[in-house]
């Protein structure tokens, strides 16, 4: 946009102008802590349950006389998360109390289908976890009905994750969004934000501390989760900037436009920068937790402005009826000109 | 069943957005021009009005991406697409996926609401003095594009004479 200068005004398109940065309004904030919390939650579930199967972390307290297992409740409370989250999305429906029809069309709908996967995630997750904490000697039989609860668990977890993705990617008529790319932008966010959620809850308290290894392994998967997620973030919003001409308005009005603020202080700082240097900071300070919280904070902050960024930054295709408007207008000012 | 659609001629229309009035009217019963399902896209600076209109798609997204079943076809009816405001939660996962932004959120009634045709008997088309918006025959649509046409056609040979 912008071409000669007028009184010392930037020359503007006027039709352009109005159709051009102007992203869809609908879905705001709400949605995006929705979509956070479910992410973060199925997250923090798969890398703690893969955690639970290969280091096995207990820290059994004994509460009136009962024995509880803190480490399992550190490491598998993502589904409390995503069902903090659910609720964000019933805040934001127009008739709260019909939530339950939600689940009406799910054969054509991925509003629907993300209802069940996550109503279907929370119930099993919360089983799980409770199966995992509570003393009780009948709930610890090993048997393959637990372990195939757990697979199923694992596997709606995922789909939790790429759901969160996969019901902006549904909206076909918003380019930025509609690429298999962001679904699989928002699972590695989950994964790097869950485990990031899992290291602060066991750093929480000196209580819940996992073992040394587990804690290196944790922070050396997150950190390898951080960069897969900036290269697919670059990836995502190059090819983006490719793929059609409001897509590309998408990525510059997030990159140098009215967004850039929430993309490079909110998503590139706190997302990717300051973490991995407060990481570094702290490796060479031999694991500080100060560091490490502090990271940890302002890495689950720069998950959230990534959903928000990718959220308001949605603009519409263009009809082919504001084509023809377009088309119009150069020739009437072609026109002027010429007279 | 011969099927009706709405027509808008952009060039007859004068942004004058009784259209929108008459709408939220007939819907509502209060004269609130937000509360229409029609539009007036209008670019004053350079006089282009564009009434928005939904166009009850042959591969409707709303239909697609509605949780509840809410939007729906009605084959027997025009073969309209329809919001029942009984089954709508006002998710707006409809108006995000319209490429033609055309539902609408009603703030009072908390629910997508969306162009019916009226039942038949669109006021838009009614009231519009310089018939912009037209209510034809899906086949008829072609026909008065070719009439224009050819009359442009003839009026070109006419100045070459």
């Amino acid at each position: 946009m912008g071409g000669d200068t007028r009184m010392g005004t930037e020359y503007t398109h006027p039709i352009r102008n109005v159709r051009y940065l102007r992203p869809q309004k609908e879905w705001k904030e709400i949605i995006a802590i929705y979509l956070y919390l479910a992410g973060m939650g199925a997250g923090s579930y798969v890398i703690g349950t893969l955690l639970n199967w290969f280091v096995h972390p207990s820290r059994v307290l004994s509460i009136w006389g009962l024995p509880f297992d803190f480490a399992k409740a550190a490491i598998l409370w993502g589904p409390i998360l995503v069902a903090i989250g659910a609720p964000f999305l019933i805040l934001d429906l127009g008739i709260k109390r019909r939530f339950l029809y939600a689940c009406l069309n799910p054969r054509t709908s991925w509003v629907a289908r993300g209802f069940l996967i996550l109503s279907i995630f929370i119930v099993f997750g919360l089983i799980l976890l409770a199966k995992s904490v509570l003393p009780f000697e009948w709930l610890h039989a090993e048997s393959t009905f637990w372990y195939i609860a757990e697979v199923v668990t694992i596997a709606f977890a995922f789909a939790t994750a790429l759901y969160t993705g996969i019901l902006l990617k549904a909206t076909k008529s918003i380019p930025l969004w509609n690429t298999y790319l962001l679904p699989l932008l928002f699972l590695v966010s989950a994964l790097s934000t869950g485990s990031m959620a899992i290291i602060l809850s066991t750093l929480g308290t000196s209580l819940l501390s996992l073992d040394a290894t587990a804690l290196k392994i944790l922070m050396g998967g997150e950190q390898i989760l951080v960069v897969i997620e900036g290269i697919v973030l670059f990836v995502y919003l190059s090819r983006r900037y490719k793929a059609s001409e409001q897509a590309k308005d998408s990525v510059r009005l997030l990159l140098f436009g009215e967004k850039k603020l929430l993309f490079w202080g909110g998503i590139v700082l706190l997302g990717f920068i300051f973490p991995v240097v407060l990481e570094s900071i702290s490796s060479l300070s031999h694991g500080n937790p100060v560091f490490i919280f502090a990271a940890g904070i302002i890495l689950l902050c720069g998950g959230f402005f990534l959903r928000l960024g990718v959220l308001s930054a949605g603009i519409r295709e263009q009809i082919p009826m504001q084509r023809l408007m377009e088309i119009k207008y150069e020739l009437r000012t072609m026109k002027m000109k010429e007279n | 069943m011969e099927q009706k659609v709405l027509v808008v001629d952009q060039q007859k229309c004068t942004g004058c957005r009784l259209c929108e009035l008459v709408c939220s009217v007939h819907h509502t019963g209060s004269s609130n021009p937000s509360r229409a399902r029609i539009k007036v896209v209008k670019w004053e600076h350079v006089g282009i009005y564009l009434p928005m209109i939904c166009n009850h798609c042959e591969k409707a997204y709303c239909v697609e991406v509605c949780p509840t079943k809410a939007c729906h076809r009605e084959a027997d009816n025009n073969n309209r697409v329809v919001i029942d405001k009984n089954l709508c939660i006002g998710c707006r996962t409809c108006i995000v996926a319209c490429p033609f932004g055309h539902p609408f959120f009603d703030v009072q009634e908390r629910v997508t609401v969306k162009c019916d045709f009226c039942d038949g008997d669109p006021k838009c088309v009614t009231f519009c003095d310089p018939k912009a918006v037209t209510y034809v025959d899906a086949d008829m649509i072609q026909v008065a594009k070719k009439r224009e046409a050819a009359n442009k056609f003839i009026d070109s040979i006419k100045q070459l004479r």
